[in-house]
């Protein structure tokens, strides 16, 4: 029924051959085993909406990155989510897991580096627990 | 509805992951990768603000017979002339399983009413009306609609005479639907933008009915911040 | 690692530009039902997927549109497009699918899309 597709082969071949680096990232460990899910918030809190709310803006940074930048094509991206997913991820609900492999791709494409992540998601933190 | 005395729960906690987002977005912006306004014009996309294209038709169609009729025979070429191309504007630029492109206009007549629901998820035409409201996505909307279309209705503050006939459209498979209501009295001579003004993202929907003077949408989803920054 | 090569992008290919459901215009052969016809839903088994509503299983309706030819929701989330078929609008009586509907409102109705393959003539 579903043809063998060349262009996937190609890509396979071509993505495999870059060797992506799949070793673990602390900083994204840390995340993966302190961080509560949506779907652990959204019970605890009663909240109905399926999907935490910066599920959009993360689906516009991949958007972004793909067709705006070209920094990270989407087919690329969700090829190293697969792989990245399954090595680390596997337990981590959607869109969370989405999050770490897109973060995971970020670094070790060199395009974010990982201590200035640990070091900005700090600022961030203080900057929404402002009271 | 909803009990308007008790507000809606919200989570009163930053998590980990929406602090690794923003921090992902503004490096990545930092970094020149993108800028800001490349990133709020994506996330815009499917939040449409604004007079919606889908209310530019419904006035359109109302003071153009011509228009209307290719309205309800060709939905997605009719959108072409409100500036929504279903098929080449879509970031996919073919339809993914939520915005398959096809569209239908269900005219109302004065004794037939339209209503829109989608009892297995939440099919929306999002491309020409934006994000589904939460309401639209709740069981309580979904499961009852269907069985007792006036009951919930009358919820939303609309009843319908005895005499029309009520029609409900259930978006189960490819299509997707907007409601064409009846143009209202009080609304003679007026311009495409004035009437536009009067088709609220309800009237779309099917739960209301245009009125001259009602122009706002109720007001959309706003995240306030829980903890706002003191300047 | 090898990985199986399945082709997950044939749909992607193949809707670009035209649009989905458009892209399996004229595949679906002849309709076997026209505008007017009275058509019965079937109450087939649906062991993993469907999209036809329990409520309106057996009830009878009338087809008001021949919407578009797509392959049934039932093949598709298997990513089997093969058989394609003609999705038809149609409109049911309230009280034909919810017999404790008030008499008073027997006018109401309800319209939604079922593929060829789960109606018969009624």
């Amino acid at each position: 029924m579903t043809e063998i597709n060349p262009e996937k082969i190609e890509l396979d071949q071509e993505m495999e051959s870059r060797n992506l680096d799949k070793s673990a990232i602390p900083v994204l460990e840390k995340i993966k085993k302190q961080g509560r899910s949506w779907k652990e918030l959204s019970n605890q809190y009663g909240v109905e909406n399926p999907d935490p709310p910066w599920k959009i803006t993360l689906e516009a940074t991949c958007d972004v990155l793909s067709e705006v930048s070209c920094a990270l094509p989407g087919i690329e991206r969700r090829w190293e989510e697969d792989e990245l997913c399954d090595q680390h991820y596997a337990d981590v609900p959607f869109p969370e897991r989405q999050l770490l492999a897109l973060a995971h791709s970020l670094i070790r494409r060199g395009l974010i580096d990982e201590e200035d992540l640990a070091k900005h998601m700090q600022e961030v933190s203080k900057r929404l627990n402002m009271v | 509805m909803a009990d308007k005395h008790k507000p809606a729960p919200m989570v009163d906690e930053v998590s980990e992951f929406e602090i690794l987002e923003l921090a992902v977005r503004e490096l990545a912006i930092e970094k020149g990768l993108f800028t800001a306004e490349d990133h709020q014009a994506w996330t815009e996309y499917m939040h449409t603000l604004g007079p919606l294209p889908a209310a530019r038709l419904v006035a359109k169609a109302w003071l153009d017979p011509e228009y209307k009729k290719l309205c309800i025979e060709d939905g997605v070429k009719a959108s072409l002339e409100v500036g929504i191309d279903w098929i080449n504007q879509m970031p996919t630029k073919f339809g993914t399983p939520s915005d398959y492109c096809n569209l239908r206009v269900m005219a109302d007549t004065p004794k037939l009413k339209h209503v829109v629901v989608c009892t297995l998820c939440s099919c929306y035409p999002r491309p020409i009306l934006g994000q589904s409201p939460e309401w639209y996505r709740t069981p309580n909307y979904r499961r009852r609609l269907v069985r007792w279309p006036r009951q919930v209705l009358t919820e939303f503050g609309l009843q319908i005479p005895e005499d029309v006939e009520v029609r409900v459209v259930d978006s189960n498979q490819k299509t997707r639907y907007i409601v064409m209501p009846e143009r209202p009295e009080g609304t003679e001579g007026w311009t495409e933008d004035q009437l536009t003004e009067i088709v609220t993202r309800d009237c779309l929907i099917g739960v209301a009915v245009p009125k001259p003077g009602k122009t706002a949408n109720d007001p959309r989803p706003v995240r306030k911040a829980l903890k706002p920054y003191s300047h | 690692m090898s990985k199986p090569h399945y082709d997950r992008e044939h749909h992607v290919k193949k809707a670009t530009g035209i649009g989905d459901p458009q892209c399996f215009k004229g595949e679906a052969g002849t309709p076997k039902y026209q505008v007017g016809d009275k058509v019965r839903i079937r109450d087939l088994p649906d062991v993993f997927y469907t999209r036809t509503q329990t409520y309106t299983r057996g009830c009878t309706a009338t087809v008001v549109r021949l919407v578009y030819e797509t392959p049934p929701a039932e093949d598709e989330a298997w990513d089997n497009t093969e058989n394609v078929e003609w999705m038809y609008s149609l409109l049911f009586k309230q009280k034909d699918l919810w017999p404790e509907y008030a008499d008073t409102f027997a006018q109401d109705t309800l319209e939604t899309e079922i593929p060829e393959h789960w109606l018969e003539p009624a």
